[in-house]
């Protein structure tokens, strides 16, 4: 196992807005060789630990700097409880008076770090959290799987990301249709895969997200960030996102991607949506795995540099217009029209101002 | 900003980490143009010619915690110890924009900071304080707006009218984007309600600081002194040019523009950056913008030591450290000063950790003599040269902001949040590897130093103000509310000025959570930018 990445989560929970600490840590774990995911600022005990079965986290940790710990620690801890997760090990981290530690470790955390605690000996202290971790078996998670047990698909994902199923099993079949959501970093994938995804859980259908991370990672960790642009509200049931890193080669899918989104399918999931950068190889093999191909883009002043580029524009099936409260959308269309041509149809959103959003839903829905 | 240059620093070289100082390090100085005398333009040695010998610094500790009963309590408590403005810290919710009872304030009411949903809660803050009589600070931003509109209503009942409020609003929310992440609107409708404080402090309130635009929450994230000179005085030019693009005179809003720096460990570069901001200010607002008025120019600042320095091992030794950081903070000539207390990273502080910080400035001031000239350190090669470097540094920043189009473009790109984060990141390592050393932390460790006592904050507090809170809405005018909100999402979507509408809102019983649910519902919510 450990020449796998351990998994990690970083959260910070409630209004607190002291992140320095937490950035540090992020990049530190990711320096050595973990797959970190930091889901941003202002989240809720209820959103963490559903993230961290999700993802199938090795080891929580929470920083907390606002004096608010003995109020969200047991909120956390029962959330741990309530989702079938307790051998995920929770962290504590940040301003915690030394006399309360004793009712944080009695209240089930692993550990508690204060300021001044140096990061290699935190790094030292989540590998043994991780090697410690009592994980499912794969016959239990298989188990767990066909008895519709998130937190088993959440470890059931891992085992097959790791090449670790081998004939031993396959998923039953399933019929999800699986949108391949593409485009280059920063167009909006990921805030609007967050916004599609609620809208379309709305309506009632069970929606599950693969994001495939294009960081290259250096030093074997990654830092998975789509996640974070995903978060909205409370995800519940219906909405489950598990962040993948691209492994070795920059843009593709990792491996078992294909694998993963077959487990998913089979889970019962209705809608798929699979983010990549789409750039490079990945152009040929997201078409492998994915139904329609949907190329997310942005306004851009000047020319239609971004058209140009891509054997991409040739697979893609439909055409999102991200970011349109910004100036130069409707040039963006123009070029776009005539390039493609009308038989693709074109959308356009704006995610932050909430634009768009039902039009986009509908065009996968239909 | 606009694209007009700022002029370059002096032609000396800039000298780095050499063994001393001398005459050829600052060869190209001309007095007259680059230092002149203590209170003359461009203001490097003070903007005083006499400095403390004729006033010395606002004492303001920042004090708030628990309910508005309990900081008033505080507040009263520091006046009788002789400190000489207010600074008022608000909870976690009330500087997020949400009220006591929202679900995401849950364990956080009254925890860092005081509580403040309504105008009930503001009137109780600042019961018995005559406000007239005293200068008061409110560190909040998003919701700065509805927060002085709350103060300006209290001031009314107690027979105070605008025109004789003394104090300052922080209400920088560029800094929120970059450092503090208490953003709630998009960047852009967020400087648009800054400029609406701004426009009616200038008509209205010549007495109050609209705007203090800080560094030090830029360099407690973890920004190198020269960021912090640099993106701050970055963002008080966008604020100038935002008030301007509104139709303001520059000579009548820039007046109340005021400075907050950070000052951290390395004496001598605090110092120097300090220096370097009155000359920088000096020069913008003079050849830049065109400021006609001589107070204009000057670069006024609040000071605060530098809490990150500040260790949880061995307590004590931050008393010693805080000293220093105040003295640097004298030496360069603020006009305010906050002193941290030695349970920095434990919790707020108790009442004597608080008395020892503010005597720590009151033994500066009163003992040392340091106040007896202006500008003591002035033609120092060392102090001179350096702060030569930081303007140079300064500028180079302007010009990468420049080029990404601005500070708003900048925030967009992520621009600070990266650069700011790989200076955290540098630090952080230079500790652990130990090339960097703190004492107690790293160097002459000790296992079991002398512990502190710590303050704690009942959840009580938290039961007590929710109550009242719903009480409130229970009982206020409901049509008169209603109509004020109404009102107020009208001004918002029109493009008005809103600062008379959330007045109007706050005498009738609108909460900081329901003023602000009105705007984002015109203005949107940000979601933090492409740099988390
Ligand atoms: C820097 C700082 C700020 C900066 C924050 C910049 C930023 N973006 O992070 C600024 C100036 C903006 C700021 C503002 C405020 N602050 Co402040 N701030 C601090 C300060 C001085 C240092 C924190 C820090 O970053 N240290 C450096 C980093 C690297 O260390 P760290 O976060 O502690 O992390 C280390 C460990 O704690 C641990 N750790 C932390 N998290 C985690 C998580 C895990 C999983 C693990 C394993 C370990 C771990 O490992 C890290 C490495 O050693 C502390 C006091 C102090 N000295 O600790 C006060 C402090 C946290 N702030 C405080 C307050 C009250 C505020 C405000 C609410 C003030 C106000 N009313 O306006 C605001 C709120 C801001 C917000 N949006 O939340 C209080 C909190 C009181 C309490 N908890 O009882 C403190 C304790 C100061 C005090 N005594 O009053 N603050
Ligand atoms: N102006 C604007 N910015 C957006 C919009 N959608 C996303 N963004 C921003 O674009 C950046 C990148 O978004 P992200 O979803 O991470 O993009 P991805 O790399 O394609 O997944 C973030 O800063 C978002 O806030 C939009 O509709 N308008
Ligand atoms: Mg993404």
């Amino acid at each position: 196992m450990t020449d796998h990445p351990i998994r990690i989560l970083l959260a910070k929970i409630g209004l607190d807005g002291h992140d320095r600490g937490v950035k540090v840590l992020a990049r530190s774990f990711r320096d050595a060789g973990f797959d970190v995911i930091y889901t941003g600022l202002w989240q809720t005990a209820q959103s963490t630990m559903l993230a961290a079965m999700q993802e199938d986290i090795d080891v929580v940790g929470v920083s907390l700097l606002s004096a608010a710990h003995l109020t969200v620690m047991p909120e956390v801890l029962r959330h741990r409880k309530e989702l079938g997760i307790e051998n995920v090990p929770v962290v504590l981290g940040g301003i915690v008076p030394e006399d309360e530690h004793h009712l944080l470790y009695e209240m089930g955390c692993a550990a508690v770090f204060n300021p001044g605690a140096s990061v290699e000996g935190i790094v030292e202290k989540f590998k043994t959290l991780a090697a410690d971790r009592k994980r499912l078996s794969l016959s239990e998670a298989i188990a767990g799987y066909e008895s519709k047990n998130n937190a088993a698909l959440g470890q059931l994902i891992t085992y097959i990301q790791r090449d670790q199923v081998d004939g031993k099993w396959t998923p039953p079949a399933g019929s999800a249709k699986v949108f391949g959501i593409t485009g280059a970093p920063g167009v909006g994938k990921s805030s609007l895969i967050g916004k599609l995804g609620k809208a379309m859980c709305e309506k009632g259908f069970k929606v599950a997200v693969v994001a495939v991370d294009p960081s290259s990672p250096v030093h074997g960790g990654a830092l998975l960030g789509d996640r974070l642009r995903m978060m909205w509200g409370e995800p519940g049931d219906n909405f489950f996102i598990r962040s993948l890193s691209s492994g070795k080669e920059y843009g593709g899918l990792g491996p078992h991607c294909a694998d993963v989104i077959r487990a998913l399918n089979g889970y019962g999931f209705d809608y798929i949506l699979v983010e990549s950068v789409g750039a490079g190889q990945s152009d040929v093999a997201i078409r492998d795995v994915v139904d329609k191909t949907l190329l997310v883009l942005m306004p851009e002043s000047g020319d239609s540099v971004q058209f140009s580029k891509a054997g991409i524009m040739e697979i893609a099936d439909m055409f999102i217009i991200n970011k349109c409260d910004l100036p130069g959308a409707d040039a963006t269309e123009g070029q776009l029209k005539s390039a493609v041509g009308a038989d693709r149809p074109i959308c356009r959103v704006s995610t932050v101002r909430n634009e768009g959003i039902e039009a986009a839903a509908d065009l996968i829905l239909a | 900003m606009a694209t007009k240059p700022i002029s370059d620093p002096q032609a000396a070289p800039v000298a780095n980490d050499k063994p001393f100082y001398g005459p050829q390090d600052v060869a190209g100085i001309d007095y007259a143009r680059d230092l002149a005398n203590p209170g003359e333009f461009p203001f490097t040695r003070g903007i005083h010619p006499e400095m403390y010998r004729q006033r010395t610094w606002t004492m303001r500790q920042f004090a708030g915690f628990g309910s508005a009963e309990d900081t008033n309590e505080r507040f009263k408590y520091l006046l009788g110890q002789g400190q000489t403005g207010l600074s008022t810290a608000f909870d976690l919710p009330t500087l997020m924009g949400r009220d006591s009872d929202d679900p995401l304030s849950l364990g956080e009411v009254g925890k860092c900071g005081v509580a403040v949903s309504s105008l009930d809660d503001m009137r109780r803050l600042f019961d018995g304080i005559a406000l007239d009589q005293v200068s008061t600070s409110m560190t909040i931003n998003a919701p700065a707006a509805i927060l002085l509109a709350f103060y300006i209503a209290v001031a009314e009942e107690k027979g105070v009218s605008p025109d004789k409020l003394r104090g300052t609003l922080q209400n920088d929310i560029l800094k929120e984007f970059h450092a503090q992440n208490e953003y709630v609107f998009p960047p852009r409708p967020s400087v648009k309600l800054v400029t609406d404080t701004i426009e009616y402090g200038t008509h209205h309130m010549p007495q109050w600081n609209t705007v203090s635009i800080s560094g030090y929450h830029i360099r407690e994230a973890g920004a190198s002194a020269a960021q912090e000179l640099a993106f701050t005085l970055a963002d008080g030019m966008s604020y100038v040019e935002h008030a301007l693009e509104r139709g303001l005179d520059v000579d009548e809003f820039s007046k109340r523009l005021s400075f907050f720096f950070d000052v951290h460990n390395d004496f001598f570069e605090e110092i120097a950056k300090i220096r370097a901001a009155r000359r920088i200010w000096a020069k913008v607002m003079r050849d830049k913008y065109g400021a006609k008025l001589e107070r204009n120019w000057w670069m006024r600042c609040h000071a605060q030591t530098a809490g990150v320095t500040l260790t949880e091992q061995q307590p004590t030794n931050n008393v010693v450290r805080v000293a220093y950081q105040a003295l640097a903070a004298v030496l360069a000539g603020v006009q305010s000063l906050h002193t941290n207390s030695m349970d920095e990273t434990l919790a707020l502080p108790t009442e004597s950790a608080v008395k020892l910080a503010l005597r720590t400035q009151q033994i500066i001031a009163c003992e040392t003599s340091v106040t007896s000239v202006a500008d003591p350190l002035g033609g120092s090669w060392f102090i001179e040269n350096k702060t030569n470097e930081m303007e140079a540094e300064a500028n180079a920043i302007f010009r990468e902001i420049d080029d990404l189009g601005g500070v708003i473009g900048a925030i967009e790109h992520g621009y600070f949040r990266r650069s700011i984060a790989d200076s955290a990141i540098k630090q952080s390592l230079a500790f652990d590897s130990g090339e960097a050393e703190v004492v107690g932390v790293n160097k002459y460790v000790e296992k079991d130093y002398e512990r502190i006592d710590v303050l704690k904050i009942g959840a009580d507090v938290e039961k007590q103000q929710v109550a009242r809170l719903q009480q409130l809405k229970r009982d206020r005018d409901a049509k008169r509310h209603q109509q004020s909100l109404e009102a107020l999402r009208k001004a918002a979507a029109d493009d008005a000025n809103v600062m008379p509408f959330l007045i109007d809102a706050a005498k009738a019983d609108a909460t900081v959570g329901e003023m602000m649910e009105v705007m984002a519902s015109v203005f949107g919510r940000y979601d933090g930018g492409p740099e988390w």
